[in-house]
């Protein structure tokens, strides 16, 4: 099989690794790993995302005695100016210590006994056990009046690099926290990085997820965040994919108590040569209770976009509010789009509804803008920021908005000045 | 006050209509599949060596093919080789010349259905050519076709008389080894029917077909190829029906639909076979592959569906826009009650610039079943231009069924106009309570509530089809609100 | 100002003008009138250069320049002002944005600085007063959820803030109540000066109770057929586009 992984050289390499006493849970993720193998296209949950280069890289990263590069300080100092947070640093695989104050904070720091973690799930899971340098555990009792920062900072400048990000965090009850998980890399050589981050939310808590991935455009990166609400829980997500060759992310809520709510809205933006793919999957177990969302893309040149977006409402979840919405937007040739929206629904007193499309500028505000005097090239611009600013400016962490607008403008406009247009 | 019916749970308990047996003696092969049986269809049938080797060829692209398993149904393994492959009416030696002639336990038989054949096919100028199990034993209206050049027959009688056109177009559109279902049925289809409408043409009436499954252990396997040349027009209604039986019965139809230049075709089926009992014992199996290739320029090709029947189905008709303009349609209604499970949609493959599709899509789920919209919008780099409208809606009776959507979008050219809505409601006690207080007896206002959500189907329908398809669905969901 | 000179033009290979001349000086302001489908949409895009409107042949002289060979937003830039019948509604991108947008597209080409934000709000909030616009209306998105007569009115305050030379206001008073319909004609009406040219395409005379214009021309099957004062209007109004035909083919 072109996609699996040597076992032999997982064990090895685990064994070298900082915290012995994580070894239960590494063979566990091995025996996971070599039991389902990496993904192919066959899978339906991978039918348009082909994980044989990332596989060849790690293969290839084991074969060389699994080297890591130093971590690129100066890339560290760059994401940390101008935001005031609690920050974790990780690169590579390992917290940064020395960049890492909420290391100091009351319930945060990495977890060294194995059987805090679940089992491993899935192949991805498993890689992710198998290899972990320092899992990361925060619990978040009293809300805190920062937001947690957690930058994944990564680096292949010596030679090319794999990594494991795990964070495990749970807020406890009536308390509420807000994340920016941030993912930039650096290096010419190649990087593929497998960040598991899990999210509990007690009865009563609030989280405000951003997340703004812009790793370099030779570095690939697949991602879950799986998130548990509790009764009254509220989790409110914005994610901007804008960087990396391939970048999967998986989301996954679990509505498990009643009146809780979750909101996921996202943009993506994938220039030539990218392939950006953003699952999410929304479990409904019990109703009543809302999840809302909204993903926009944005695609230019020879740049792949995939969504799938999948509602379920299991037995019994009545109450259930879902809606969900995919726009895209091409605006060149060569472009592709995969869209997927899946609703599946095994209880009857439930709206649901979701809306895709795929299209390009509209024409008719494109003429409007150029009776007004603004040039062509300008109203395309205008009228592209306007489709991804909608989404945006719903970003949880207001402070953030301004961040993830202008680099989402920036990336746009590096991809149009690629390819010319 | 509760506003929820009680009466209404009896309603769902209401047995199939249409169950009864036929006593017509049947005649066939006996059970399994080798190539013997196949060479002994092809043999019974005194088929030309070109189709014998088709089939051939067909049943080893088969053996060597896997059940599929991605669809959301479930089923025991089917055992096929507990299948007979043919099976024909005694009087099929003597073939009746015309309705006159036909047996008269099978014109009792449509009776029985609430399909006077006679009355309806004089009353609505409507040519029939029914098929009961696999022989075809009635056809009508013959002359009229002729004379405007359509040719309309059953499929063997298309072998014997018009074998160049059979071998142009049998497997241009679904090939052999397009699925497992699609190549078991090229290597023992029995009959269906033929239709070829001429240049320039417009078909001078409606051509209907329908069919029915009757002898027990015996697979149908139908084989409808429709061609419509340059400029010509033609309206197919595909109706069916099926007594009560225990075992399950497996149907894998084949439609092929060819449309050249200018030319249009509109397919409309009505299917209510047997879906099993309230347990979901027995039911019809019916995985059928139906596609259309608008092959020639601003050409058209509209399906519209009405799926009431059968335990399980599993079918896609498609439409593959090669043409420049041409156009794609699928409008669709899917119930299902009790343990019905359904797994239906449409592909719209968009080829040639400036095509376009439409897709409108109603799911009924109620008691234990499972409704699943399944869909795939493909765009293709060179098709400039392209536009796809998909709405797919889902409604929900009761606390046990499942309702769900699975629409696929592969977008390659930037000029492409694509968009996707779906919508899941059920019908709200709200709603009932409402008819019910302006004196609407709840059953129908329920019927109301359905029809109102199909309505945008059953207008695509032929006048009296809808008529019937309203009807239907109005028994199919008998006593479903509870 | 506007020479327009058997002009001919068609949109997906139908001819809607056909041979269409008319002249339009500084300090004018002219009514086109005439029944649905004569052509009038037509012309008013065609000044302002739909891309979907193909000139056959005539031309169209704008300042002594040929205005056919100008991209729509250069026109814009040279002080043509198209109100739509219908303004096109642009999520995400808000009012203000395309206001200060646009003028500065247009001072940028009159070599002239960019507006001042704040000079730019104050400006933007007295031509709202004056068209009794909630200045709310600068941070919504471009006629996203306006109401027939707010997307009027839009319309209205960017010819204000644009100060056009040659206006053409295409059924600017239709679906318009009394209200709407007397802000927006004051709005045109303080546009009036030597230097500037106003043409109203409009279906019914009503609108030139308030706007009075010098001149009134008659469309009918892509040509204009009659021209005068403004008493031509109240003569139509009075006997029905049908007499103007019937005129025509006499």
């Amino acid at each position: 099989m072109m996609h699996e992984l040597p076992v032999d050289r997982l064990a090895e390499t685990a064994a070298a690794l900082p915290h012995a006493s994580l070894a239960g849970l590494r063979e566990a993720g091995r025996t996971v790993l070599a039991r389902q193998g990496f993904p192919t296209t066959k899978v339906e949950d991978w039918k348009y995302t082909d994980l044989g280069g990332v596989a060849a890289l790690s293969r290839a990263w084991l074969a060389a005695g699994a080297p890591v590069d130093e971590p690129d300080t100066e890339l560290v100092r760059r994401a940390q100016a101008g935001l005031d947070a609690h920050w974790i640093v990780i690169a590579n695989g390992s917290v940064l210590e020395a960049f890492s104050d909420a290391l100091a904070l009351p319930g945060i720091g990495v977890a060294t006994d194995a059987s805090e973690f679940p089992k491993p799930h899935g192949a991805l899971g498993g890689l992710n056990a198998a290899l972990v340098r320092d899992p990361v555990r925060i619990r978040v009792s009293e809300s805190l009046t920062k937001p947690l920062a957690l930058l994944v900072a990564d680096s292949a400048t010596a030679s090319a690099v794999t990594a494991q990000v795990r964070v495990n965090l749970a807020v406890d009850r009536g308390a509420a926290v807000q994340v920016f998980e941030h993912q930039v890399s650096s290096g010419d050589e190649g990087h593929y990085s497998n960040v598991l981050v899990e999210l509990d939310l007690a009865a009563d808590s609030r989280c405000d997820y951003v997340r703004l991935q812009q790793r370099a455009t030779a570095h690939s990166q697949t991602a879950r965040l799986d998130v548990r609400l509790d009764r009254d829980a509220r989790f409110d997500y914005f994610g901007a994919d804008l960087g990396g060759r391939l970048a999967r992310h998986d989301l996954a809520v679990d509505i498990a108590g009643r009146g809780a709510s979750a909101t996921l809205n996202g943009v993506y933006v994938a220039g030539p040569g990218q392939h950006v793919d953003n699952h999410t999957r929304t479990d409904h177990r019990v109703g009543p209770a809302t999840s809302r969302q909204e993903y926009r893309g944005v695609l230019a040149g020879r740049a792949r976009a995939v969504w799938n977006g999948k509602a379920i409402v299991h037995a019994g979840a009545d109450g259930t509010d879902a809606e969900q919405a995919n726009h895209n937007l091409l605006l060149t040739e060569q472009a592709e789009v995969d869209a997927k929206p899946e609703l599946e629904i095994y209880a009857d007193d439930v709206k649901c509804a979701h809306g895709t499309t795929v299209g390009h500028l509209d024409e008719r505000a494109l003429y409007y803008l150029r009776t007004r005097g603004i040039g062509r090239q300008r109203a395309r611009r205008i009228l592209t920021r306007a489709f991804a600013a909608t989404v945006v400016d719903s970003a949880p962490i207001a402070g953030l908005r301004e961040t993830i607008g202008d680099a989402v403008e920036a990336r746009l406009r590096d991809i149009m000045a690629e390819i010319g247009a | 006050m509760a506003t929820e019916p009680e009466n209404l749970e009896q309603l769902v308990n209401r047995r199939y209509k249409h169950g009864f047996v036929t006593d017509i003696a049947s005649e066939g092969l006996p059970p399994g599949l080798d190539e013997d049986v196949v060479r002994a269809i092809s043999a019974i049938k005194q088929e030309p060596e070109f189709l014998l080797e088709w089939r051939l060829r067909a049943y080893r692209l088969w053996r060597e093919m896997a059940e599929p398993d991605w669809a959301h149904v479930h089923y025991p393994k089917i055992d096929y080789d507990a299948i007979s492959y043919y099976s024909a009416p005694k009087s099929d030696k003597d073939r009746p010349k015309s309705l006159d002639e036909v047996d008269p336990k099978l014109l009792e038989t449509y009776d029985k259905l609430g399909i006077p054949l006679h009355e309806r096919a004089k009353l609505a100028g409507v040519a029939v050519d029914a098929v009961f199990d696999s022989v075809s034993v009635a056809t009508t209206f013959k002359k009229k076709l002729a004379d405007a050049g359509v040719i309309f027959c059953s499929f063997s009688e298309a072998v014997r008389e018009h074998p160049e056109l059979v071998r142009k177009y049998l497997g241009s559109v679904v090939p052999q080894r397009d699925n497992f279902f699609a190549a078991l049925n090229s290597a023992v289809f029995s009959d269906g029917s033929f239709v070829y409408i001429p240049k320039g043409v417009r078909c001078p009436m409606e051509l209907s077909t329908y069919f029915r499954i009757n002898a027990a252990n015996t697979g149908q396997f139908e084989r409808t190829l429709i061609v419509a040349d340059e400029g010509s027009h033609v309206s197919y209604l595909e109706g069916c029906t099926a007594p009560m039986r225990d075992e399950n019965q497996l149907h894998a139809a084949v439609v092929e639909l060819v449309a050249l230049k200018d030319a249009e075709i509109k397919y409309s089926t009505v299917q209510n076979w047997y879906p099993g009992d309230e347990e979901g014992r027995g039911g019809i199996y019916n995985f059928v592959t139906k596609r259309g290739d608008c092959r020639g320029a601003n050409s058209k090709i509209s399906w519209t569906q009405v799926e009431t029947g059968s335990a399980i189905t599993w079918k896609y008709p498609s439409c593959i826009l090669r043409g420049d303009n041409s156009v794609g349609e699928f409008y669709s209604v899917a119930v299902a009650n009790n343990y019905q499970q359904a797994d239906t949609g449409t592909k719209m493959i968009h080829i040639g610039r400036n095509t376009r599709s439409t897709i409108v899509s109603k799911g009924i789920s109620a008691g234990k079943a499972q409704n699943a919209y399944r869909g795939l919008v493909r765009v293709m780099p060179q098709a400039e231009g392209a536009r796809n409208h998909t709405q797919c809606d889902s409604l929900l009776i009761g606390k046990e069924c499942g309702a769900h959507t699975f629409p696929y979008m592969e977008i390659r050219n930037p000029t492409a106009k694509v968009e996707h809505e779906a919508t899941t409601s059920k019908i709200s006690a709200d709603q009932l309570f409402y008819c019910r207080q302006r004196g609407i007896a709840e059953e129908d206002a329920v019927n109301m509530i359905v029809n109102g959500f199909c309505k945008e189907v059953f207008n695509e329908l032929p006048m009296e089809f809808a008529v019937e398809a309203q009807a239907l669905l109005n028994v199919s969901l008998e006593g479903a609100v509870g | 100002m506007l020479d327009i000179k058997d002009l001919h033009a068609a949109i997906g290979g139908n001819e809607i003008l056909r041979g269409l001349s008319l002249a339009v000086g500084a300090g004018e302001v002219h009514a086109i009138m005439g029944p649905n489908g004569s052509g009038k949409s037509t012309l008013a895009q065609v000044i302002a250069g739909h891309e979907d409107y193909e000139v056959t042949s005539g031309s169209v002289q704008y300042e002594g320049r040929d205005l056919l060979e100008l991209a729509p937003e250069e026109r814009a830039r040279e002080g043509i002002f198209l109100g739509f019948q219908y303004p096109v509604e642009i999520p995400g991108v808000n009012n203000a944005y395309l206001l200060k947008a646009a003028v500065n597209a247009k001072r940028q080409h009159e070599g002239k600085d960019e507006i001042d934000a704040f000079e730019f709000l104050k400006l933007a909030r007295e031509k709202m007063a004056a068209l009794g616009m909630d200045p709310k209306f600068l941070n919504r998105g471009v006629n996203e959820g306006f109401s027939g007569g707010e997307k009027k009115r839009n319309e209205i305050l960017q010819m204000a803030m644009l100060e056009p030379k040659l206006a053409v206001l295409d059924e600017t008073d239709s679906g318009l109540d009394i209200d709407a319909l007397k802000a927006v004609a004051e709005g045109v009406n303080a546009l009036r000066s030597p230097e500037r040219a106003i043409v109203l395409v409009t279906h019914y005379q009503r609108l030139l109770d308030y706007i009075e214009p010098d001149r009134v021309h008659v469309l009918s099957e892509g040509r204009i057929v009659r021209s005068g004062d403004k008493s031509l209007a109240l003569e139509l109004e009075e006997k029905g586009y049908e007499w103007v035909r019937e005129a025509a083919n006499a």
